[in-house]
């Protein structure tokens, strides 16, 4: 029995220095050259796509793959959502860079670029974009910016929106107030909040996430811009400047001293509530559209509350992440497909179907933005103008998604009374320091 | 020689009947924890590569207020679930095993929260608890009581979390302490009866005695629950309000999946994971030396 329990030993010893051997991440491939260089587009090749969609438009990325195969015999596109949840598919993607098995196109939130650039497997597709095949000018310059990381391209943007002032009209009529204009100042915002509220009905004049995560982080990043504030100053913590402070404060004071902002704790209760009819207003984005009208709600979308007149929103654009397996023609092959998919023939089949806006400046000529502008009256056409004033992006470096999440916990202390928007926003930028320098 | 080749065919024959169970341990459960210990002495975010740190996390560790706060919340949530969970259990199947009409009917009902999965029950209880729009306001209001934040609360939370906890958990109790009541010593009752024992005296000198190993048994099962609670703190509160309900297993999650710190995420899974092995030991011990065969 001894020399069994020493070949149990032997394999045992075996195993965990090939356990060590994991969190190595052995195997990144070669970056030097183009991951492309020397593309045969008649070459066979597999491809595995990781969508993040789930349902109907899942069902729809696969029938569009059908499409793209049929016309491209020697192209085999492997397709699946990749996790059960869009928010799962960084650490799926993180599981697959340490085995060594990743996807060679995955959808990825755009906090997560500089994350995904840092891996090595992104490839750098800084000369394919600048191809003119390519119309990168057409995408909307957030999206362009969310793509990039360090002067390079990692993806290609996939979905892209922006956050507007939604009301509810039956609400506002019962209040008497008028409706919020594109000309609103954050005190009209305010007023009206509070106009709204009725806690004898429990109406609120508006809501705020405190989960603490991203949701409740990005919602503070306009009031801070359109007061003249920055997020970062290169590499350090600069929302806790006077104009950050003053953007919290103005939040805070609609939810402890007005108390006409609901503050939601996980994030997934507002949207409801606003369909129902228990809050006026929301600062959200077109991703409401498809539910606003599945629950009839008598609606209305104006730009947010401006500062001095800036009325400048922010934009959370998603992509397309394509990555290198040294082997030019599945590099290649990717890249042909992800034009083909964000091509202005085919994004409105595509993302102007499943609500979302369109990818492309040069879709709103087409006949299914007509479409989409008709179904999802009035919100389509208003998102599609907000546009304009996504003017900066979220910044794409490493150590944004651990800042958010102290900025978001510091955000929700404040909303709830417990701490002073100066000294949260201080706090915050004390314990992010160290994830934007070190990464 | 014989002799020999025979140990080593039971041997091997032994092996093939524990070898894929051992292999599913080792896969599944003793390769993550190697791993973790590993990447518990680095900084790593999941996709970049990690950086050595040595000891460092596991010294953060004891200046982190927040663990500390998760902690005595955790502990809390330990001193107030598993006593009421074991009363509360014991209770019920003493109630259940009584000769009662339709007592099947009773414990299918007291069994049915357990087998809902604790995701679903913190779902449902996060809409009854909401202060707002929620069932439990709607109650206090018709019996005149003022309205309540519960779960919106950082008072209030911790106990709100744990009647949710107890609503799954009594099944489980009761139903391993109706198991214990089914085989007790029918002759020892009959005997203390002729004696002239009340219903009472025999309750507290019989039948609770008796159910000693498995209340042992019960602490030390109830007392890994609830420092384990997860699912019911991500489905009503996400930790808050202000991180007043984060328990340990929560905290390590928000470490390692949404600041993305896997390397110090791992170290208070670790930290976590020692106080949970000696206090289970200790319980083993403690049981033996008194002579209460629970283990």
């Amino acid at each position: 029995m001894k020399h069994i329990s020493r070949l149990f030993l032997a394999t045992g010893a075996a195993f965990i220095l090939a356990v060590a051997g994991c969190t190595n991440s052995a195997g990144v491939p070669d970056n030097s050259k183009d991951a492309a260089e020397g593309y045969d587009p008649k070459a066979p090749v597999t491809l595995t796509w990781w969508t993040g969609q789930t349902a109907d438009a899942q069902a729809l990325a696969e029938k569009l793959a059908k499409e793209y195969q049929a016309a491209h015999p020697n192209v085999t596109l492997n397709v699946s959502a990749g996790a059960a949840e869009t928010g799962e598919l960084l650490t799926k993607l993180s599981a697959a860079f340490t085995s060594g098995n990743y996807p060679d196109i995955s959808y990825a939130y755009g906090t997560w670029a500089a994350e995904l650039a840092g891996s090595g497997r992104a490839q750098d597709l800084t000369t394919f974009v600048g191809d003119p095949a390519m119309a990168w000018e057409e995408f909307p310059v957030a999206a362009r910016a969310t793509a990039t990381v360090d002067g390079r391209v990692i993806g290609v943007p996939a979905v892209v929106d922006n956050l507007g002032l939604i009301y509810n009209k039956k609400l506002f009529d019962q209040a008497g107030v008028p409706y919020p204009t594109d000309t609103w100042s954050w005190d009209d915002f305010r007023s009206a909040a509070k106009k709204l509220t009725d806690p004898s009905r429990n109406v609120y004049g508006t809501a705020y996430s405190v989960a603490g995560s991203e949701d409740t982080t990005w919602h503070l990043w306009p009031l801070l811009w359109q007061r003249g504030g920055k997020i970062l100053d290169g590499r350090k913590p600069a929302f806790n400047s006077d104009a950050g402070v003053a953007a919290l404060e103005f939040l805070r004071s609609m939810a402890v001293d007005d108390k006409s902002m609901y503050l939601d704790q996980t994030n997934e209760k507002y949207l409801p509530l606003f369909f129902s009819g228990s809050v006026g207003m929301v600062m959200s984005g077109p991703w409401t559209l498809y539910d606003l009208k599945a629950n009839k709600v008598d609606y209305g979308v104006a730009s947010l509350p401006g500062f001095n007149g800036d009325h400048q929103t922010v934009s959370g654009p998603d992509l397309w992440v394509l990555y290198n397996h040294s082997d030019p023609n599945r590099a290649g092959a990717s890249r042909d497909f992800v034009r083909w998919l964000t091509s202005k023939e085919v994004d409105p089949r595509w993302n102007l179907a499943i609500g979302n806006l369109p990818l492309r400046a040069s879709e709103k000529d087409s006949a299914e933005f007509a479409d989409y502008v008709k179904t999802y009256a009035p919100g389509a056409q208003k998102f599609f103008d907000n546009f304009a004033n996504a003017k900066q992006p979220r910044p794409a470096v490493t150590g944004y998604v651990e800042m958010s999440g102290y900025v978001g916990e510091e955000i929700s202390k404040v909303l709830q009374g417990a701490a002073p928007a100066k000294g949260a926003l201080d706090e915050a930028a004390r314990k992010a320091a160290p994830a934007l320098t070190n990464g | 020689m014989a002799e020999r080749r025979g140990v080593l065919a039971r041997g091997l024959t032994g092996w093939a009947f524990a070898g894929p169970a051992t292999l599913l341990v080792v896969g599944l459960s003793i390769f993550p924890t190697v791993w973790a210990f590993l990447i518990s002495r680095t900084r790593w975010n999941g996709i970049a590569i990690p950086r050595p740190l040595g000891w460092a996390n596991y010294r953060l560790m004891a200046e982190d207020p927040e663990l500390w706060d998760s902690v005595r919340h955790t502990f809390v949530l330990t001193a107030l679930f598993v006593p009421s969970s074991i009363l509360g259990g014991m209770t019920v199947a003493i109630a259940l095993s009584q000769q009662v009409r339709l007592i099947k009917f009773y414990r299918t009902c007291i069994f049915v929260p357990f087998v809902a999965s604790s995701a679903a029950t913190g779902i449902l209880a996060s809409y009854v608890f909401n202060p707002q729009f929620g069932t439990a306001n709607e109650l206090l209001r018709r019996i005149g009581l003022p309205p309540q934040q519960f779960l919106e609360d950082p008072r209030q939370v911790l106990v709100v979390i744990c009647l949710i906890a107890l609503w799954g958990q009594i099944g489980f109790t009761a139903v391993v302490y109706l198991a214990r009541l089914q085989d007790r010593p029918k002759d020892l009752i009959e005997a203390a009866m002729v004696d002239g024992a009340g219903r009472f005296r025999i309750l507290w000198h019989i039948i609770v005695p008796e159910l000693r190993p498995v209340t042992v048994f019960m602490v030390v099962w109830q007392t890994i629950t609830a420092l384990q609670l997860f699912d019911l703190v991500y489905t009503t509160t996400r930790g808050g309000p202000l991180s007043s309900s984060t328990t340990i297993v929560y905290y390590v999650f928000e470490l390692a999946f949404q600041t993305r710190r896997y390397g110090y995420g791992s170290a208070v899974a670790y930290g976590l994971f020692a106080v949970t092995m000696v206090l289970t030991v200790g319980t083993i011990l403690y049981s033996r030396r008194s002579k209460v065969e629970a283990f």
